[in-house]
């Protein structure tokens, strides 16, 4: 992994899929809330749908870009060395950080979304009320969304409360916009 | 009574890539069978690949062994500069 300097695209990965998988359920949760009263099968439906299919689209997408870019580096280095590297470390490297990107593209927003939209699943089963599971599941994404703001200003060593609320604004104009539009 | 020789010292020309850095390739060519003892010093720096010298001692080097490691690493001998070999006695 430090061949090929992956900690760095996994970090940026990680943030910028969980922020995704966290602002699409705020949007279809507070578009839900908005729009009429709570249909909690509808949410976990939706939710469902969406943690799987932004799962797959980010496997898919980050295995093949993320392949083909650093296939092309590799090859460039065979190039400059006159060896094939494939059964090198580099070409070890090379296999196991288009997967591990993959993964965490894949599971990133996946969880995100999935956890946000928890609280309905409890709903579902009459563990808490419409409203409870509203604020449970908002606070989460909320919360989420300021941690991964927080966790960019560790990485930038910036002020993580600052970043953090940079982050949680794009949240609340969102929601606010969703609410909006979902009248 | 069989003459073999043994290979205490090698001096390499390798060419290799920015990574590993130097002292991780060192660190895993010491881990190699027989050597005991190694000295990197870069030659030339390029834009993808660094020419390094590489001074392998050891009680009893494998060439072969030593070549493996070094392209598991993804460098390649460019040439083989210096080496001391010594007689042994062995019965076989």
């Amino acid at each position: 992994m430090r061949v090929t300097g992956a900690a760095a695209i996994s970090r940026r990965y990680f943030v910028m899929n969980a922020f995704d998988g966290a602002l699409a359920a705020l949007g279809v949760i507070v578009g839900a809330w908005s729009s009429g009263p709570i249909q909690p099968r509808f949410i976990v439906g939706a939710g469902l749908g969406m943690s799987l299919a932004m799962g797959i689209s980010g496997f898919a997408g980050a295995y093949l870009t993320e392949r083909a870019e650093r296939l092309r580096r590799l090859r460039e280095l065979e190039r400059s060395l006159l060896v094939n590297l494939d059964s090198s470390i580099h070409g070890r490297a090379f296999r196991t950080v288009v997967l591990w990107t993959a993964l965490v593209d894949a599971m990133s927003p996946a969880l995100t979304a999935l956890a946000s939209i928890s609280p309905f699943i409890m709903l579902s089963h009459g563990l808490v009320s419409a409203d409870q599971a509203v604020f449970i599941s908002i606070t989460t994404i909320l919360i989420t969304i300021f941690s991964l703001g927080a966790f960019t200003g560790k990485v930038s060593k910036e002020n993580v409360f600052i970043s953090g609320i940079r982050m949680l604004s794009v949240g609340l104009i969102t929601a606010f916009l969703v609410s909006i539009l979902a009248r | 009574m069989v003459h073999d020789p043994i290979v205490r010292k090698v001096v390499l020309d390798v060419l290799k890539p920015h990574q590993p850095q130097i002292p991780e390739l060192a660190s895993r060519l010491v881990a190699c069978h027989g050597v005991d003892h190694v000295g990197i010093s870069l030659a030339e720096i390029d834009q993808n690949t660094e020419s390094i010298k590489v001074q392998v001692e050891g009680t009893d080097i494998k060439i072969d062994a030593l070549k493996r490691c070094i392209e598991e690493m993804g460098a390649t001998i460019h040439s083989i500069d210096e080496v001391e070999v010594v007689k042994s006695t062995q019965h076989k």
